[in-house]
């Protein structure tokens, strides 16, 4: 479903991404852990396509097609769901209203028919049940006052709305206290299918006791230094990243 | 719906001077469309509901009486290039509400007496300028009465090359103990082309009064822009959006009208 090879990415003249390989199949769930600052969020963000960040090297394959020349806008119809660590507020924009928009352009993307207006008014019911998201908030601002871990199972709704092929979360337990983090937790498990793909990037062990990963891969300094399966974020929890990023320090 | 479709169908007489339309609401309001100057009364404890809409280049003067403890709403629309200049002046206990929204190359200035002790105004006003446009708005509150309340918001957004103008002025006068003012100015320029002007004032010569001022020029939020896009949304939705957004809360407590007028300004929006 993805393929990353050897993905470089500056910001400014300074290089984050240094060359990541990633191979992600349908059905798999792929932890990123890794100390502060090695390129987690960085390498999100370009695959999601920001414009911040310039790729000066490597390919990225997704659902056949090469991703690095498409638009943000494109990526996300194709498929690809970016949870934000930091979901941003849009005052004066009803939740309601912008994931209309969002799912008839999808729609459009996929030469369907929008939805009616029944049609969608059910689909939110029935999605924000996944987060046990108050129906309430849907016909509030986007993100607007919304508590922390409000904004966190708002970010996992609008994934349930989209319905992703590829979902990378970005940090979506930081900042939730234990009820948050288990209800955003289990409601990714339950959009899993054998279909989709999920990257979830996360400082705590704690979140992979719900999402169980497949592979745990450890990025540090801009790479992928380590792979392994769930036990080696066990492993990460108790003895930190020492033992590994020894070798790679600059 | 436009303005004038939701006007046409009223089912009103386009020639008579004013016509009465019944709101979605509940409740009536007198339209006028195109007005030449016009001089409006409230009468004591009596309520009235304005629509003006000015689709014509001329300078229209708007004066206006609000009696004690009268109740006065104020629509007022500028398509065209017109001018218009408002004088309210308003009697003890009187409230008036005045939504005032430039879409053409159109200036409005309003000002407004507080007369009577304990009168309140309330005033909310859009301009939006594209093109070489160059709109403004002048919003003057003058307290002379004590225990009287205003509060103004007032949102533009400039596009291509366009200049919009926000003047404001809250004058407190010395008697006017207890005053509680606030105006508001908030702006957005898209483009390195589009300008904003925004003098919000303050004048206070008595000592016992909350009032404030705020004026913010800013550009479109780009994180909400990505953020939108991420879902799927074109660039041009999202920004769009923003704006809608941005613009929504000066209509927002109008019901249906407000509704179509939220969709002109959306129309408007497109032209940038």
């Amino acid at each position: 479903m993805l393929t990353v090879k050897n993905l470089h990415a500056t910001v400014g003249d300074k290089e984050i991404l240094k060359g990541i390989n990633l191979e992600v199949k349908a059905g798999e769930v792929h932890a990123i852990m890794g100390p502060n600052g090695s390129g987690k969020s960085t390498f999100a963000s370009v695959l999601a396509g920001n414009e911040k960040f310039t790729v000066t090297e490597g390919s990225v394959e997704f659902m056949g097609e090469d991703l690095l020349e498409k638009s943000i806008e494109d990526r996300a119809r194709m498929g690809l769901f970016l949870g934000f660590q930091y979901p941003v507020e849009i005052p004066g924009v009803t939740m309601a209203n912008f994931m209309k928009m969002a799912v008839n352009e999808q729609r459009k993307f996929r030469g369907e028919e929008p939805l009616s207006a029944g049609e969608f008014l059910r689909m939110m019911r029935e999605k924000s049940k996944v987060v046990e998201l108050d129906s309430k908030l849907t016909s509030r601002s986007v993100n607007e006052g919304f508590s922390g871990g409000e904004k966190k199972k708002n970010e996992i709704f609008q994934m349930a709305m989209l319905d992703p092929k590829l979902a990378v979360l970005d940090e979506t337990d930081s900042g939730l206290d234990i009820d948050a983090l288990r209800i955003v937790a289990t409601g990714v498990t339950k959009l899993h299918t054998e279909d989709n793909a999920t990257i979830v990037i996360t400082h705590y062990q704690r979140l992979l006791d719900y999402i169980v990963p497949d592979y745990v891969h450890v990025l540090y300094n801009g790479r992928i230094i380590y792979s392994g399966d769930k036990t080696l974020a066990l492993k990460l929890e108790k003895e930190g990243y020492d033992w590994l990023i020894n070798d790679y320090k600059e | 719906m436009a303005l004038l479709d939701y006007i046409k169908n009223q089912s009103i007489d386009t020639a008579a001077a004013s016509s009465v339309i019944t709101l979605a609401e509940g409740g009536t309001a007198e339209l006028y469309l195109n007005p030449n100057d016009m001089s409006v009364e409230v009468s004591e404890q009596q309520s009235r509901s304005l629509i003006i809409l000015h689709q014509t280049d001329d300078a229209v003067s708007l004066s206006v009486d609000v009696a004690p403890f009268a109740n006065i709403r104020i629509v007022e629309v500028l398509l065209g290039k017109g001018c218009v200049d408002c004088m309210v002046r308003q009697q003890a206990g009187s409230r008036c509400e005045i939504y005032t929204i430039l879409l053409g190359d159109a200036m409005a200035d309003y000002t407004i007496d507080l007369n009577g002790k304990e009168a309140s105004n309330m005033l909310r006003g859009a301009f939006v300028a594209g093109g070489d446009e160059r709109q403004r708005m002048g919003v003057r509150v003058n307290h002379f009465s004590s225990d009287c309340q205003s509060d103004s918001l007032i949102k533009g957004v400039a596009g291509g090359k366009a200049l919009g103008e926000f003047n404001g002025m809250v004058y407190v006068a010395q008697d006017a103990q207890r005053t509680d003012a606030r105006q508001t100015s908030r702006n957005i320029e898209i483009g390195r082309e589009a300008h904003i002007v925004t003098k919000p004032q303050l004048e206070i010569y008595a000592d016992d009064v909350k009032c404030s001022h705020g004026a913010t020029v800013g550009q479109l939020d780009s994180e909400a822009v990505l953020y939108m896009r991420q879902r799927g949304l074109s660039e041009a939705q999202a920004k769009r959006l923003q704006i809608e957004g941005f613009l929504k809360d000066v209509v927002m407590s109008l019901g249906e009208l407000g509704e179509v007028l939220a969709e002109e300004l959306t129309a408007k929006l497109e032209t940038l």
